[in-house]
């Protein structure tokens, strides 16, 4: 294998350097193409690269590498990329003294200086006079620079020379060089990151916004509502939610302490049109934590605080840093307060600070520099800023889908979030939403048109409903070179009532396997992962999964969004690779094997004011308190649960369950089966309630307070009549919960009419 | 520099331009009531009074005492640039006031960390410096304008690196592991007996084959475009076959195919003409590459390095330019 791509990119190398004038030029596709590219790269350029021994390596090494050139990794060995790529935005940014070029340039404002005349070369050809130049500016920058030389006109930055080497690699229809660079905001150890995409590099500003300007997102929004408004079009892209602390995804407050309200949510979206799924410092779709019920949720997961220091006793809150839970959340916050922030699409990066990155289990190399650049710090478990390295994974990659590879065309198509993330391998993936597609679409020669017709892509909204359920078009077809498709899910979020939900459907998969006739679970694939060998094979699994879904458990009452995820079949990671090749046992502090997988962007359905309105309101706190309720005391709760077990109904879902407070401060739920439908933040209630495991409460200001990770819930109790009711603080003031002292004698209620009365003998001693 | 300063700029007394030295330069007094016509010298005559006194006019040499901060009038200018280029607009009195501010304090800050010698081992200031010294050796390799005869001579020398590859044209049939499991590869073989026997321009029937999810025929496609459609293999093997019959089965990512493919145009080394541009933008990037390993290779010469001793030895020196590897450290961004 390795030989063969030794020649493809033998020619590819060769390739890299042509430009626009030799370049492909195929016509616009209006069925779009799918691009793939790096959307966060870093090299020697950003400070932080370069403390990790990227000194040599800079934006122009990054495009090259991208289109299929050798590079150097920091380390001084070679590095390539297993497939060129369509596009690359390098994300660096600091600023720049380049004179020289000023200084040469014949009747330049800067020429005329004084200071200037030492930079003129009087012969260009004369190695002594190229020396002299330099040995002035040497000069120079030894000492504090000439203030003359800082103008904006003059200086030039190392922006310009950013944009500059983009508009040298950028080759329409073949190669798409963006210019971008990081907002890097890490205020307390939180990474409240974003990448900054503009349309037009003609149109870049002369400086870009940085941290240092403000660290708060809401500055940056405004500051490129700014550039917006002066015909820079820009968006940006959030990325490592998972190390943000909480502080990615907020509902309340923003970053100033401000409560959000619906301009805070319009200047997020008009800007933050994208986020990052994935990276080699992890995922950011979910956490088993937040979605207990999704048995794939356990992926690459990486929690920390970057730059912590060693001995703090910080641990970074999982509530507030995935992205399933803030399109959940944004479902909830424009049903109940009328906008939502949070209607983003999905990218992949890879962060990589060695100015090229590795997207393949088999060809990982880290992505900082001397912390994880050689085999022996990865399988050392060296901790890198209190990070094991064996928890880092290849880098994600962007899908694009659109007309052609130009940065118009790819800059308006993530601005529509026609976009999705893989785990670094090509998965194409196609999703659709809309009110009338047909089951037999698919078969059809022309059926992408048709399917655009019929509907919208990912990233888009359902016109409003024409059927009693909307019907999603989705295909997959395997990369060629990875892992065959394991199956097609569709993840699909809703709210009702202040509460949101989660379920995530198998939809299309491979080989003969019968979903749960029950829980329509489709049955994990065979692994075909020999681990003393690290390989696997593609004799399970398929090239190609495609389908037309109808949403079996459609409310035309209720706001929801849908995005597909496509799987892999099992293939080994990159450690049990590289521990096979130090002869050592995969480290069992990840998983052995892991299966790679793509993200779409989300379809949202929004209902109309009728059937919003038709549905059965909820009860909230508001109600209550013009019914006159009270809200019971720190002793009222106490005289009401301490020592006792109480029985909780949830409105909302109709399931009762139990839960015990002890006297000492320890609580129990009880009684919640696999199949419960769960709201949002309750954590693994299933299986604590299966095995009886108890975790802490505490009694504080009238409300009962639990923990899911170190971020409080608490639940305030009303009185109104006879009746308690219960309020959760994450259900944007509803008072879902119904208390009771005494519950159900039996938790199922069998429907009589479907059973014969037999003799229960008969029930015994079954034999098939 | 107190804090009088400031109500000085807010106040709106009568701007007291020139004061530094009067009717020494006409010329200045002419740009001076020029610029009172511009938007922004509200404020630069007002903060350009702060500084009355001092020699404010010269951009040359200076002789600033260690206690003495003087801005010029480009100075001030380019900080309502600045904040212009960032938020578009001009910047209110207010703004403008604390924008000196803001310069004035890091400017007292830098001479007090200078003064303390904070800049001494400094790793950020060391990075700094050390990246300005490559882009400033890459500046003086791009200040020249290559003639077209240089350039066409370098071209001749490196034109491998502008070689076009060659390009295929092809139809196929699919043959899917989906469907027929294990079976696809002796189906698609005894597809292809049935072809043969067959004359060369009638078309096969869909049934014979499978589906394909992407394209039937594929049209002057590079190796490098195939790789990415069906696999490095089969990018290599499909341009390797003869042409105008029916061959395979040949394997991709997907599964199996027959092939035909109608033609193939070899590679080639286009013109100087027809890339010119291309070839100023290489040899520009050659040229930085050399000036810059060139200065860096004429600096290291100077140096003798010394590294800590393996246990057991004296002192080593190194002579050549390996790069010491230090711990790990540092936090990803």
């Amino acid at each position: 294998m390795s030989a063969v791509y030794q020649r493809l990119f033998a020619r590819t190398a060769a390739l890299a350097i042509l430009g626009a004038a030799v370049a492909v030029t195929a016509d616009p596709n209006p069925e779009r193409n799918v691009y793939f590219g790096e959307q966060h790269i870093h090299t020697s350029w950003s400070v932080d690269a370069w403390l990790f021994g990227n000194h040599l390596t800079g934006p122009n090494d990054a495009l090259q590498y991208a289109q299929g050139q050798a590079i150097k990794h920091p380390l001084g060995y070679q590095i390539q990329i297993e497939q060129p790529l369509d596009w690359m935005g390098v994300t660096d940014h600091s600023e720049y003294v380049g004179v020289t070029k000023e200084a040469n340039t014949p009747g330049s404002a800067l020429s005329k200086m004084p200071e200037a005349q030492p930079l003129i070369l009087k012969d260009p050809n004369d190695p002594a006079d190229v020396q002299k130049v330099f040995n002035y500016l040497v000069s120079l920058v030894s000492k504090p620079p000439i203030k003359a030389f800082m103008s904006p006109q003059v200086a030039g930055s190392i922006w310009q020379q950013n944009v500059e080497i983009a508009d040298q690699n950028n080759k329409p229809g073949k190669f798409t060089a963006f210019c971008a660079y990081e907002f890097t905001s890490q205020y307390n150890f939180r990474n409240l990151h974003r990448n900054i995409y503009f349309r037009d590099c003609a149109k870049v500003p002369e400086m870009p916004y940085s941290a240092l300007d403000s660290w708060h997102p809401e500055d940056l929004w405004k500051w490129m509502d700014t550039q917006r408004q002066a015909g820079n079009e820009l968006l940006a892209i959030s990325h490592n939610a998972n190390l943000s602390d909480g502080w990615m995804y907020p509902i309340d407050v923003d970053s100033l302490g401000r409560p959000i309200d619906a301009a805070w949510a319009e200047s997020r979206m008009r800007n933050e049109r994208l986020i990052e799924m994935k990276q080699i410092k992890g995922q950011s779709e979910t956490h088993p934590l937040l979605s207990p019920s999704d048995e794939f949720a356990n992926y690459e997961i990486v929690s920390f605080l970057i730059g912590l220091p060693e001995e703090s006793g910080r641990i970074p809150h999982i509530v507030g840093s995935y992205a399933r839970q803030a399109l959940k959340d944004g479902l909830t916050m424009q049903d109940t307060r009328g906008y939502n922030p949070y209607k983003f699409g999905v990218v992949g990066g890879s962060d990589s600070h060695n100015t090229g990155a590795p997207y393949r289990q088999n060809n990982f190399y880290g992505g900082h520099g001397i912390n994880d650049g050689t085999i022996e710090t990865r399988m050392s478990g060296y901790l890198f800023t209190g990070m094991d390295v064996r928890y880092e994974s290849p880098a994600g990659l962007s899908a694009i889908w659109a007309e052609e590879n130009t940065r118009a065309s790819l800059w308006d198509a993530m601005h529509r979030k026609e976009t999705y993330a893989t785990s670094g391998t090509r998965i194409k993936l196609r999703f659709f939403g809309g009110w009338g597609y047909e089951e037999g679409l698919l078969k059809g020669r022309d059926w992408v048109l048709e399917a655009y017709r019929g509907g919208v892509p990912m990233g888009g909204d359902l016109p409003p409903a024409k059927a009693k359920a909307p019907t999603f078009v989705v295909w997959a077809v395997k990369d060629p070179t990875a892992g065959n498709l394991d199956r097609i899910q569709i993840v699909k979020g809703w709210s009702k009532d202040g509460q949101s939900f989660e379920e995530v459907y198998d939809v299309a998969w491979s080989g003969d396997r019968r979903p749960d006739k029950w829980s329509g679970k489709v049955p994990p694939v065979q692994s075909t992962v020999d681990l003393e060998k690290a390989t696997y094979t593609n004799k399970v699994g398929a090239t190609e999964l495609k389908t037309v879904w109808t949403d079996p458990d459609f409310d035309p009452g209720l706001h929801a969004f849908y995005y597909a995820r496509v799987l892999e079949i099992p293939t080994p990671r990159w450690s049990t690779i590289q521990a096979k090749q130090l002869n050592m046992a995969p480290p069992d502090v990840v998983p052995a094997t892991q299966q790679e997988r793509a993200w779409s962007s989300p379809i949202w359905f929004t209902p109309t004011d009728a059937a919003r309105k038709g549905a059965k309101p909820g009860l909230t706190v508001a109600d209550l308190n013009a019914k006159g309720a009270k809200m019971l005391s720190d002793a009222e709760l106490q005289a009401l649960i301490v020592g006792k077990s109480i029985w909780v109904v949830n409105n909302v879902t109709g399931e009762p369950i139990k839960i015990r407070y002890d006297d000492k401060g320890s609580a129990v739920v009880l009684h919640v089966g696999r199949g419960a439908t769960l709201p949002s933040k309750v954590g693994e209630v299933v299986r604590a309630s299966y095995q009886v495991s108890a975790s802490p409460y505490r009694i504080k200001n009238g409300k009962i307070i639990t923990e899911l990770s170190g971020t409080p819930i608490s639940m305030a109790v009303y009185k109104s009549g006879d009746k308690y009711y219960g309020a959760r603080s994450n259900e944007f003031g509803h008072a879902n919960y119904e208390i009771l002292k005494k519950g159900p004698a039996n938790l199922v209620e069998l429907n009589k009419g479907e059973y014969k009365e037999k003799d229960q003998a008969s029930y015994l001693r079954v034999t098939e | 520099m107190t804090l009088n300063t400031r109500k000085r700029i807010n106040a709106e007394t009568e701007p007291v331009v020139g004061s530094g030295r009067p009717g020494r330069d006409p010329f200045f007094l002419r740009s001076a009531r020029r610029l009172l016509r511009e938007p922004l010298v509200h404020f630069l005559v007002l903060g350009a009074a702060l500084f009355a006194g001092y020699d404010y006019l010269y951009s040359g040499d200076r002789d600033e005492s260690p206690h003495q901060i003087a801005l010029t009038l480009d100075e001030l200018r380019q900080l309502g640039l600045l904040f212009n280029a960032q938020w578009r607009r001009q910047p209110t009195p207010e703004e403008f006031s604390q924008l000196v501010e803001f310069k004035i304090r890091q400017e007292v800050l830098y001479r007090e960390a200078l003064a303390m010698g904070l800049d001494k081992n400094d790793e950020i200031v060391k990075r700094r410096m050390a990246q300005k010294m490559q882009f400033l050796a890459e500046d003086v390799a791009a200040a020249r304008e290559p003639t077209t005869e240089e350039l066409k001579t370098w071209y001749e020398k490196n034109s491998d690196k502008f070689s076009l590859p060659s390009r295929v044209s092809f139809r196929h049939l699919y043959f899917s592991p989906d469907r027929r499991g294990a079976r696809a590869r002796d189906d698609a073989a005894q597809a292809l007996a049935e072809l043969a026997g067959q004359p060369e321009e009638s078309t096969p029937t869909e049934s014979l084959a499978d589906r394909f999810m992407f394209q039937d025929y594929y049209a002057d496609r590079t190796s490098e475009s195939l790789a990415k459609d069906f696999g490095p293999e089969f990018a290599v093997a499909a341009p390797k076959l003869p042409l105008g019959s029916w061959q395979g089965p040949l394997e991709s990512g997907y599964g199996w195919h027959l092939v035909y493919v109608d033609s193939l145009t070899p590679g080639r080394v286009p013109a100087f003409e027809e890339i010119e541009p291309d070839v100023k933008t290489a040899w520009l990037g050659a040229q930085k590459e050399a000036a810059w390993a060139k200065a860096y290779r004429e600096m290291r010469a100077k140096y003798t390095v010394l590294l800590p001793a393996p246990p057991n030895s004296d002192t080593v020196s190194v002579a050549s330019d390996t790069d010491t590897l230090t711990q790990g450290s540092g936090a990803p961004l």
